[in-house]
Parts: structure tokens; sequence; C-alpha cells
């Protein structure tokens, strides 16, 4: 018994079989219908076909044309998207063909759909991913990166290729890849012998020239990878190129410039420059630190740099710790003594740089240091010969102060012949021409010539006085004055020795208060000094019987001396000029005198580096004070 | 003619006579007083300062208070500085002479050779005052 065929097409769930009429009315489908496209077939029954087109197909007749197609043609089958009762789509294929009866009158259209949405959505996929790794190969313009077939002829190509090698798509898809070799490397087989070694071992890469369109060639890193399918069949091989001849100039350039800088270091003289590893061993030497320090390379490499400190910094880890500073901060710089090979030492400036590479990493130390040995001389020169300059400007400044003396004692002295010794002169003239003038006078008188000439003999014996006093004088700044130890007390007694006539005659009393210690001088004229001034006590008296002190006292290592008397004393106005050379106070009748004593005094002193004053009240005394350096002088 | 009133300061009293026989010999100059020293002079004009000097010649080296001294006290006296002191000594170094002037000294007059000469040394000390006042 024959099973009825709507039993055959309702059993068979993955296919929908549709039938329309003549005008495209459903007339038929089978149960399938329901899960594909959520219509029960009832509901279909007498619906244009159209009912399961997509919205955009409804609006262009999709369906109406898809069958007269299929009409014209014999039959269609199309790919498409159908809408389901709820609106969704799935992707179907659809195959329609036009039913004709026995008269050949076409009476509808059997149509069988699929879903074919999964298979579809593999597709897209697969096309999705073959455009996503198409777009990224031509994305990348720095590599060339194409396939060749088994035989090497190329089948894909990209713009990285274009722009590494000059070449279209056009112009290069079915060329062989030798294309892309030296003259030289064709010969040698070479781009046959690559394909050999990458088919029998996977991949093959190198670096090395190629060419381009152009002819010109250019350093290439390549990679030829061989293809299989998932069938492992051997299917061609991928070709990436990269274009090195940049980098191959930068490393050039770096090189040369790394040479360069080598060089440059190497030969620099006057600067040893070397490097240290992190630990501080020497790894590098230079010219200038072979000439500074006297070591060849060969005897310091791999040694620590400590060798080049003094065993007292060593000793304090002064290496070590400049090493730290110079990790810690980049940088160690001083100016410090460093040995030399030979054990001599130099005055270097060091400085000593932290070397980090690209990472950050501490990788050792650059040192420079610098010979300034000449310089630092040079500095002790500079100083010694200013200290030189100084002690002579100083010597010219004595000399000047002295010269400047010896100008005022020659102002002074010519000042002393114009007046002191000019007037006795004058007044002798003046005499002698009364005198003459007398003399031719009638009546002489002789009395007053006489007068005159007792006047003269007066004036010219003033004068040889004065001349004498004034040769005292000059004497004492002439003749060098002889040092040496004097025992004060001695010294006193002989002064005294020496006016034992005049004290006596005067009745004075003397008294004594006389430091033991020896002090340093001319004893000659510290006599003349002490004599002068006590004469001037036993003569300055107002008749008074003379009293007076002698002392000296040790202060501060030196001694004071004074001389105090109970005499007629100086006014105020006059003490400052007592010392000067023939000046005297307006008792020069009741007292008289050149009022050379006082100046005496004062160039002894001054001879023996000292100091002498007076303090006095008229009527009352006078004390003379000198104070002589104990210990003597220059 | 106009009278000058004069004060001479001289230590020697030779000296002294001669000066003052020329200064009454010549009518310009009217001797107020002799002083020995500076320190006469500044007793005489503290004891007369209703009737001081047009005038005051000085010698310039003598025992007390000299020339030198006699123009840094009345120069730095408001009472006498502006009395016109003349110096006169034996000597005629420039370094004397600037120092006087330095001091303030109106003039300075080299002594006559003897100190019996003054007659022409007057004369010619009123022809310049006599001249300066005109």
């Amino acid at each position: 018994m024959m099973i009825n065929p709507l039993y055959f097409f309702n059993s068979i769930n993955n296919y929908v079989f549709i039938m329309l009429n003549n005008i495209g009315h459903i007339e038929y489908c089978n149960n399938a219908v329901g899960s594909f496209t959520g219509y029960d077939a009832a509901e279909l029954i007498d619906q244009p076909f159209s009912i399961l087109s997509t919205e955009e197909d409804k609006t262009r007749k999709r369906a109406e044309y898809d069958l007269s197609v299929a009409v014209k043609q014999g039959k269609l089958e199309a790919e498409l998207w159908r809408q389901r009762k709820d609106g969704t789509k799935f992707w179907s294929c659809s195959s329609i063909n036009p039913i004709y009866d026995d008269q050949h009158e076409h009476k509808g259209y059997a149509i069988i759909i699929q879903d074919i949405t999964a298979r579809k959505q593999n597709e897209i996929e697969l096309i999705e991913r073959e455009e996503r790794y198409r777009l990224m190969v031509d994305g990348v313009k720095d590599y060339s990166i194409f396939m060749l077939d088994v035989k090497g002829f190329v089948i894909t190509w990209s713009d990285g290729g274009k722009k590494i090698k000059g070449y279209n798509q056009g112009e290069i898809l079915g060329k062989h890849f030798s294309v892309f070799y030296t003259r030289e490397d064709l010969e040698n087989k070479k781009p046959e012998r690559e394909l050999k070694i990458a088919t029998e071992t996977g991949k093959y890469e190198e670096e090395g020239w190629r060419v381009r369109k152009n002819g010109s060639v250019f350093w290439a890193s390549i990679v030829i990878t061989a293809l299989h399918n998932d069938h492992n069949e051997f299917i061609g091989f991928s070709k990436v190129i990269r274009d090195l001849s940049e980098r191959k100039k930068e490393e050039e350039e770096l090189k040369q410039s790394e040479e360069r800088y080598r060089l440059l270091v190497e030969q620099v003289r006057d600067y040893g420059i070397f490097m240290l590893d992190e630990k501080g061993r020497i790894s590098s030497w230079n010219e200038g630190a072979r000439n500074i320090k006297g070591y060849n390379a060969e005897d310091v490499i791999g040694k620590n740099f400590s060798i080049f400190y003094t065993e007292e910094d060593k000793l304090i880890n002064k290496p070590a710790n400049e090493l730290k500073i110079a990790a810690k901060v980049g940088k160690y710089e001083e100016e410090g003594w460093r040995v030399k090979k030979d054990g001599t030492v130099f005055w270097a400036n060091v400085v000593i740089t932290s070397v980090f590479n690209s990472e950050g990493i501490l990788i050792g130390f650059s040192k420079v240091t610098r010979d300034l040995t000449e310089k630092k001389e040079a500095e002790n020169k500079l100083r010694e010969s200013s200290e030189r300059y100084r002690f002579l400007a100083e010597k010219l400044k004595e000399t000047n102060t002295s010269l400047a003396a010896v100008n005022k004692e020659l102002e002074q002295f010519t000042s002393i012949v114009s007046h002191d010794l000019q007037e006795p002169l004058r007044t002798i003239k003046s005499f002698l021409v009364l005198l003459d003038r007398g003399l031719d006078t009638k009546d002489i008188d002789v009395v007053l010539l006489k007068t005159y000439i007792q006047k003269a003999i007066s004036a010219s014996n003033r004068m040889k006085e004065l001349i004498l006093n004034l040769l005292q004088y000059a004497q004492l700044s002439k003749e060098d004055i002889a040092v040496e130890d004097i025992d004060v007390s001695e010294l006193m007694g002989e002064v005294l020795q020496n006016l034992k006539s005049s004290i006596d005659t005067a009745k004075a009393t003397i008294s004594l208060d006389i430091d033991q210690r020896k002090i340093k001088g001319d004893r000659v004229q510290l006599i003349q000094l002490i004599q002068n001034l006590v004469s001037n006590s036993l003569k300055f008296t107002n008749n008074k019987k003379p009293e007076i002190s002698l002392t000296t006292k040790y202060e501060n290592g030196a001694v004071l001396f004074s001389v105090t008397d109970n005499g007629i004393g100086i006014e105020k106005d006059m003490q400052r000029q007592v010392f000067e050379i023939f000046r005297r106070a307006d008792n020069v009748k009741e007292y008289p005198g050149t009022g050379i004593g006082l100046s005496i005094c004062k160039k002894i002193i001054e001879r023996h580096e000292g100091k002498i004053w007076v303090d006095s009240e008229l009527g009352k005394g006078t004390t003379f004070y000198f104070i002589l350096n104990h210990q003597g002088f220059q | 003619m106009k009278n000058i009133k004069i004060i001479l300061v001289e230590n020697d009293e030779d000296e002294q006579f001669f000066m003052k026989e020329a200064f009454e010999k010549n009518d310009v100059f009217t001797i107020l007083a002799f002083a020995c020293n500076g320190n006469e002079l500044m007793t005489i004009l503290n004891e007369n300062d209703d009737h001081l000097p047009d005038l005051i010649l000085s010698d310039l080296n003598m025992p007390g208070k000299n020339g030198y001294d006699i123009l840094k006290e009345l120069k730095a006296d408001q009472k006498f500085a502006h009395i016109p002191i003349i110096i006169t000594s034996t000597s005629s170094l420039k370094p004397v002479i600037d120092n006087c002037m330095k001091l303030g000294a109106a003039k300075f007059i080299q002594k006559p050779d003897t100190f019996v000469e003054y007659d022409d040394y007057v004369k010619r000390l009123a022809l310049l005052e006599f001249e300066s006042l005109n």
C-alpha cells in the first residue's frame, strides 16, 4: 500500500516544502514550516509567498520577482533573508521550481526552503576574518607581507610590499619572487635554496641585500614560512620582509660614532678618562690616564680603582665612598692627592659620574681625572710671590717711613743751620759792624766797643756749642748701636758715678728702685740717655734741693724706666716740644743751654725702638718715662 | 699819614734795641709793645684786648713759644685771628716760609743781614703796609 505523500512531506522537518498556485499564493506547506517560520501551516494557506519575505524584500517585491525569474529560467536558487512571524529573520536557501501540468500549463510553484543561518554565519565570519587579515597586512607599512605559491610565484601583495619594494600589486602578482634578489644571489640559486630550507624546516630567516623595482638594493630582514592547510597539504609560503636600511644606517652611525668617541677618549692626553664597572673595577683606559697615572691599559684593566688612592684614603674607605656618593647623587667631584704608578702623588681634579643603562640600572661609572699639580704649584707660586710682594711692600713701607724720617731730619737739619747756626753768626757780624762804626767815630767809647767784642765772643761760643751739640746728635743717627745684655743696676751705678760731682754740688738725694732683670741695648747710649735726664733734674731746680728717684719696672716683656724730680716742671704747652732739637723754654736766661739734651734722649730711644714721654706739673716736678723692650729688638 | 700800631716780638735784646730805633725813626708805625716770645705776646694781648695792634711782627726762632706757636695760637683765637702777623727771620728757606704762610702768616720778611741795618727794612715794610692799606 502506498503512503500518502503528505505524510512524507510532514515527516521531513529540516526542509520546508511550499506549494504555490500560479498567482503565487500558498496552497500547501509541510509542518516544518511551523518550526522555521513560526506560522502554522494552516495560517499560511492562501497567503502570498511574500509573507515570508523581509520587510525590505516585500517593498522591493522580491518574492514576485524571484518567482518570475524561476519561470523564465526554469528554476531559481537563492540565498536570502526570510522573516518569521515574530519579525525575526533567518538566512535561507530557497529553491523555486515552476510546476507545469501535462499540457505544459503553468500551475504553480514548488519551493524548498532550507535554514542556512548557521552556515552563513560561519561564512560571514570567515570573510570578515580574512578581510581583517587583509586589512591588517595592508595596514602594515613597514613590512612587506605576501604569499607565494608552492613554486615561489607571488599570489598576494600588500601596501607594505609596495612601499618597500616599489611594485604595485598588478605588476608583481604572478611573478616569481626571485625578482627581489641580486644577480649574485640568483647565480648562487639562493631563492631556490631558501624555499627548500623553508619547506624542509618550516621556516627560513635571514638578513641580507634585496633589490627594489628600481634596481636599488636595501638591507632586509626576511622570514619565509611554509604554509599548510587544514589537511596539512603544503600550499605555499608566506614571506615577511622588513627594510632594515634605516636600522642598518643607524647601527653603522652608532658604531661609527662610538668608534669616534672611543678614539677621541683614547687619544685625549690631558684628561684621564676611563670607565669603572659598578664595583669600581677599571674597564677602559685612555692615553690621558696613562699619561697622568703612568699605568698602561693592561696594567689596570680589571683592577679596582682604589690603586690610585693614598694609603690613608684607602684606610678610610674613600674610594668606595666616592662611588657610593656618585651612585646616589649621580656625580662625585673633588680635588685631592692621587697616586701614580711610580708611587708619587699628584694633585687631581676628579669627577666620577654614574652610568645607567636604558633601563635605569647602574652599570658602572665614568671617571675623569685631571692633573692639577702644575696648577696647584702655580697657585702656590702665586701665593708665595704675593707673599713676597707683600713682604717687599712692607719693607718698602718701612724704608719709606725711615726715608721720611731721614727727610724730616734733613729738613730739621737745614732749618737748624739756617736758624740756630745763622743767628749767632749774624749776631757776631752785627757787633763787628757796630765795632767798625765805633772805631770810625772821633771819640772812641772803649767800654762800649769792649761790650761789642764781649757779645761777639759770647755769640761765637754759643755757635761753637751748637755745632758740637749738632755733631753729637748727628753722630747718634750715623753710628750702629752695639747691643749687649745690660745689668740695669750697673747701668744706674755708672750714670751716678759720672754725675757724682754735680750730685754732690747740688746736694741731691737720689733714690733707686730697680728691677734686677737684664735688658738689651747699647750701653753707652743708654748711659747718655739716663745721664741727660738726671742732669736736667739737677739743673732745673729753682734752687730747691733736688730729690731724684730712678725706677725700673718690668711689665709685659718691656722695661719701664722713670726719672722723677721735684724741679720747676714743664708747662703743659711745652711738654710736647721739649724733645725738639734746640727747642728751649723761655727760661733760657735762668737755665742756659742749647736745648739738645732731650733731643738726644729721644733719638737714643728711637734707635732702641722704645718710647719716651714726659709727665710734669709746673712748679712741682717732672717725670720722664721711657720703655725699652726687654728682649731687645731687631 | 695813617699810623700803624704794631707789636714787635723778638727775643734778642740787642736786636730789639736796633729795631726800636729804626721803627721810631719811621712815622708810619707806633710800637705798642715789645714781647720777647709768644708767651709774653699772649699776656700783652690778653691784658690789652680793648687796644689791639694793627699788625704783629714776629721773629720765628725764640725760646718758649716761637713764631709758629704764635701763628697757631692767634689764628685759632677768634679775638686775635684778624690781626695780620708778619714773620721775620734770618732764614729764607722755602719750606720754612711755606710753613709760615700755611699757618696763616700775612707775610714773611727776611731779617736784614745785621741787626744794625733795620732802617731800610722798616721803610720797605712801611711801603708794603701802605700799599696793602690802599
